[in-house]
């Protein structure tokens, strides 16, 4: 209750703040107090807003919706801290926080800043404003009631000392197909509860907890990273707008600069640690798999950088005399664009228009949710390109001169424009299923692969031309060592390393030309000027993670093998034994110890299995061997633990009358043997099975496969059948539905020629080998690291008033 | 400005040709109607519900996993996945497939799970006592 309060004013304080700011531009000198007044108490209200919620989850407030469904008793305090964006109502209020707090900062620098600040806040206002709404009681509100909307509770979730009140028979409810207990918790249930005198959060004492996928070290980290990102790139928005409402596009430049890049490093890294997260939580070995909601943030991350690369220009051409500069539209074109395919990422992750498409689950939020999206995103690109619109005559009368073929703009020019092009692949792919279709992922690997190879030559290249005109002979000379070097490196890749794809012997080239180039120019500037070094980390970065993307993704091996317990077995050189597995982390998993020895030196892995008790499912989580040229990466399949059947049999679910076949061999289940109910239900000794019909070469035989209980004690009997070579166990019937699961194998395949004490437990597993994939990671650091040492030359530079 | 325009357009337009083509060709289009699935030769994400109680199979030796999926209007069709039971498949509230129906089954290359969770709330069939 309390948290919605908060809320609600904060969001009067915004539009109060959005209000007095926008009159302050409009000449009203008072009213910048209260606007600075009421955007601090707007920011205020958010941190304490998120504090109640931080604080309700610590103390397990289940009267809470939110809280009841994405945490639980048992959650160690940093998930439990990070469950608060475990879903869609926290993630919004991560963002509202964020942007908040983004708000304030944004607001001291723009108030040194001539007359920015009324305008900037005023935009930046309406976006705080548009997620408070967003959080607020109407719609995705973290603090809704567990009762609002009837709730069906795990009677294991409910204080059973309430359980036994008169009136909780008519809540009750169980659900026949497993037996569980569940309590209808509504409003009635409540204002019972209440005149008995129990609290809600006294009778609802343990909540779902979050998904097992989510139950990671990255979760508590990268979605404020990601929505740091998100939260930044208001600010370029805000600053374009503000150039237009005053109609001046000289200043507004060197101002959204820093902001640009902090907030591209910041979304940048965040995005490249959901990678490393599905990598080393997934299991299926990869760390990029054109998701839509992978794809959904990097596509605003790609614009950005683009216009990192236009605002350059601008800013250089610029510099030396008075005007506007080169690129002002697509300046604020592609900042206005940054923020909108935010907001347009945001709907196609959180509106469930994705629902079939992806492997994160979205539920549908509603109509209501997904109409305020809408509006949200409308409003913004009415705003923005309205005032374009509107601007357009001005925009127009600033002519520059034409730059020359070999001219560093152009090169920047080109290089956005490739980078556009990749994003609009992205955003064509990812939208497609709001119309039906959808692509394959070998839409964006060869799509990307061309634009890559561009990318990487412009990357070298324009750092080797000069602005506005370059002579064509020094960019050769200049040239020479670094395209030397890359020949080399890529012949040697080409005769020693494998790579005969066209496509990517042209990627190394020029990507190993651009590192040249990048590291060249790099280690001159060491000597000399540091501030200066930022483009260079980043390129440096961005064409060491191109090296790591080409041996990852292109050179990786994968390889399905079964590890009999203490049989060394080899895949790709290595030799992995696999020699038992002990219970982790309370007894909840299993880690699975595979030993590793290749050329004398020894390693050990543990991939994990278990079953979740939050979907009962079976959870399979990968262990990863990072060696200095490679991973090797376990990725658990199964554990056969060798009591049911060998590896070679296979299991089938039939129905009673239903027929299937085997080594040749048609089986009918014929009929189910009942077990004594009397003596299933006083706990005595049962058994129970079926009967078979097999046929073979037209000759047919019965046979009885049997499960008995004696003494608590399962007992599989199997039937085997000579004649036909096989072995059939009956593992598990159904009494109502009398569907039974066989486990069938060949007889044989126990037989003489096997060593009798040879262990059938068996370990099976992906096994796979991903050449240079820790220069996916180190790349990108690098990368995040350039964009903040060129920040701070930026952010120095936007002090200066022209 | 000439140089800039000429650069841009040349890219945009023979990338928007290469998108073009490409589109068309890893195109998949989502089919939720079995009926359709099964007469259509081209790959398709196809929606349905695994049907429990019919036979399903797990083949070890050959590491392919085949069940029966049935579409909302209880279509059925049998598929055949080349791999083990994906995380989730027992409680997934709906999967999809993509793939092909030949030979009178649907070979599919991957399966996703539709499970109710993160962002999801648990719809429990309940019924009273």
């Amino acid at each position: 209750m309390i948290g919605s309060v908060v809320l609600t004013f904060a969001l009067a304080f915004s539009l109060l703040s959005m209000v007095m700011y926008f009159l302050n531009y409009r000449g009203y000198k008072n009213t910048l107090n209260y606007a600075r007044i009421a955007y601090h108490g707007m920011a205020m209200l958010v941190i304490v807003a998120a504090f109640i919620l931080w604080y309700s989850i610590l103390t397990h407030q289940y009267q809470y919706k939110y809280i009841y469904s994405y945490s639980n008793n048992s959650l160690k305090t940093g998930f439990l801290i990070a469950s608060f964006w475990g879903g869609q109502e926290g993630s919004f209020m991560l963002w509202l926080l964020l942007t908040s707090i983004v708000g304030i900062i944004l607001q001291s620098y723009a108030s040194k800043r001539g007359d920015l600040e009324p305008r900037v806040m005023a935009v930046f206002t309406l976006a705080t404003s548009f997620l408070l709404v967003m959080v607020s009681p109407w719609f995705k509100n973290p603090f809704e009631y567990l009762w609002i909307t009837p709730a069906f509770i795990n009677v294991d979730h409910i204080n059973s000392s309430f359980l036994n009140l008169p009136f909780i028979q008519q809540f009750f409810f169980t659900d026949q197909s497993t037996n569980q207990g569940f309590i209808k918790v509504n409003a009635e249930l409540v204002a019972m509860l209440k005149s008995s005198g129990v609290a809600v959060n006294d009778f609802v004492i343990n909540g779902k907890g979050l998904n097992p996928q989510l139950l990671n070290f990255w979760m508590q980290i990268h979605p404020p990273i990601l929505f740091s990102g998100f939260s930044m790139a208001t600010v370029p928005f805000a600053f374009a707008i503000a150039a237009l409402m005053k109609n001046d596009y000289r200043d507004w430049i060197k101002q959204a600069f820093p902001w640009m890049l902090a907030g591209m490093g910041i979304l940048g890294l965040g995005i490249m640690l959901g990678g490393y997260w599905a990598y080393e939580m997934l299991g299926w070995g990869g760390y990029w798999a054109w998701d839509p909601v992978e794809n959904s943030s990097f596509i605003p991350w790609l614009v950005g950088v683009a216009g990192i690369h236009t605002l350059l220009v601008q800013r250089r051409s610029q510099a030396k005399k008075k005007g506007i500069g080169k690129y002002t539209k697509t300046n604020l074109v592609i900042c206005i664009l940054t923020y909108l395919l935010v907001l347009y990422s945001t709907f196609l992750t959180r509106s469930g228009v994705l629902g079939d498409a992806s492997v994160h689950s979205f539920v549908d939020p509603g109509m209501i949710v997904y109409l305020f999206l809408i509006l949200f995103i409308g409003t913004f690109a009415l705003l923005g390109f309205g005032m374009i619109a509107y601007r357009w005559k001005t925009l127009n009368e600033s002519i520059v001169a034409d730059e020359g073929i070999l001219s560093r703009e152009l090169a920047l020019f080109t290089a956005s424009i490739v980078l556009i092009a990749s994003a609009i692949i992205v955003i064509v792919g990812t939208s497609a299923p709001l119309f039906g279709q959808s692509v394959d992922t070998f839409f964006y690997n060869e799509m990307q692969l061309p634009l890559a190879i561009i990318i990487m030559f412009l990357n070298g290249f324009s750092l080797l031309i000069k602005w506005k005109k370059s002579d064509t002979n020094e960019v050769v000379k200049k040239s020479t060592y670094s395209a030397g070097g890359a020949v080399v490196f890529t012949l040697i890749l080409v005769i020693f390393g494998g790579v005969h794809e066209i496509m990517i012997i042209l990627l190394t080239l020029t990507t190993s030309f651009a590192l040249f180039v990048n590291l060249d120019i790099a280690i001159k500037i060491i000597r000399g000027n540091m501030k200066m070094l930022g483009a260079y980390v980043a390129h440096t970065g961005i064409a060491l993670f191109i090296l790591g993307v080409i041996g990852s993704a292109v050179y990786s091996q994968h390889q399905d093998v079964d590890l009999i317990k203490g049989k060394p077995t080899k895949a790709f050189g290595y030799e992995l034994t696999f020699t038992e597995y002990h219970p982790i982390e309370n007894n909840t998993k299993y880690a699975f110890n595979v030993d590793i020895k290749k050329d004398g030196s020894e390693y050990n892995l543990k991939p994990i299995m278990y079953i979740s008790e939050f979907n009962n499912s079976l959870v399979r989580e990968p262990a990863i061997l990072t060696l200095p040229t490679r991973d090797l990466y376990l990725s658990p399949l199964g554990y056969d633990d060798g009591n049911q059947s060998n590896a070679n049999g296979k299991s089938v679910s039939v129905a009673l009358g239903s027929e299937f076949d085997f080594n040749n061999a048609k089986i009918k289940y014929t009929e189910f043997i009942r077990p004594d109910i009397s003596a299933m239900q006083s706990g005595g000794n049962i058994q129970m099975g079926t009967k078979l019909t097999v046929s073979k070469d037209n000759k047919s035989y019965e046979i009885i496969p049997m499960i008995k209980r004696e003494g608590g004690q399962f007992e599989y009997v199997a039937a085997e059948l000579q004649e036909a070579n096989l072995k059939i166990e009956v593992k598990k019937i159904d009494p109502g539905s009398e569907q039974a699961e066989f486990i069938v194998s060949k007889l044989n395949d126990n037989g003489a020629d096997k060593i009798v004490n040879e262990s059938n437990e068996v370990l099976t597993l992906t096994a796979s080998i991903k050449p240079f994939i820790s220069l996916v990671w180190i790349g990108v650091l690098i990368m995040v690291f350039g964009f903040f040492i060129s920040m701070a030359r930026r952010l120095k530079e936007s002090m200066i008033i022209s | 400005m000439k140089n800039k325009y000429i650069f841009g357009g040349i890219i945009i337009a023979v990338f928007l040709v290469l998108m073009g083509y490409l589109f068309t060709q890893s195109n998949i289009e989502y089919a939720d109607d079995f009926a359709v699935v099964k007469t259509s030769s081209k790959t398709v994400k196809a929606t349905g519900s695994w049907v429990k109680e019919k036979h399903y199979e797990i083949n070890k030796e050959d590491k392919t996993f085949s069940f029966i999926l049935a579409d909302q209007n209880g279509n059925e069709m049998k598929v055949i996945y080349d791999g083990t039971i994906p995380n989730n498949f027992e409680t997934a509230k709906s999967v999809v497939v993509t793939g092909k129906y030949q030979n009178g089954y649907f070979h599919a290359k991957d399966i996703l799970t539709k499970c109710p969770s993160k962002y999801e709330e648990q719809n429990t069939k309940t019924s009273g006592i």
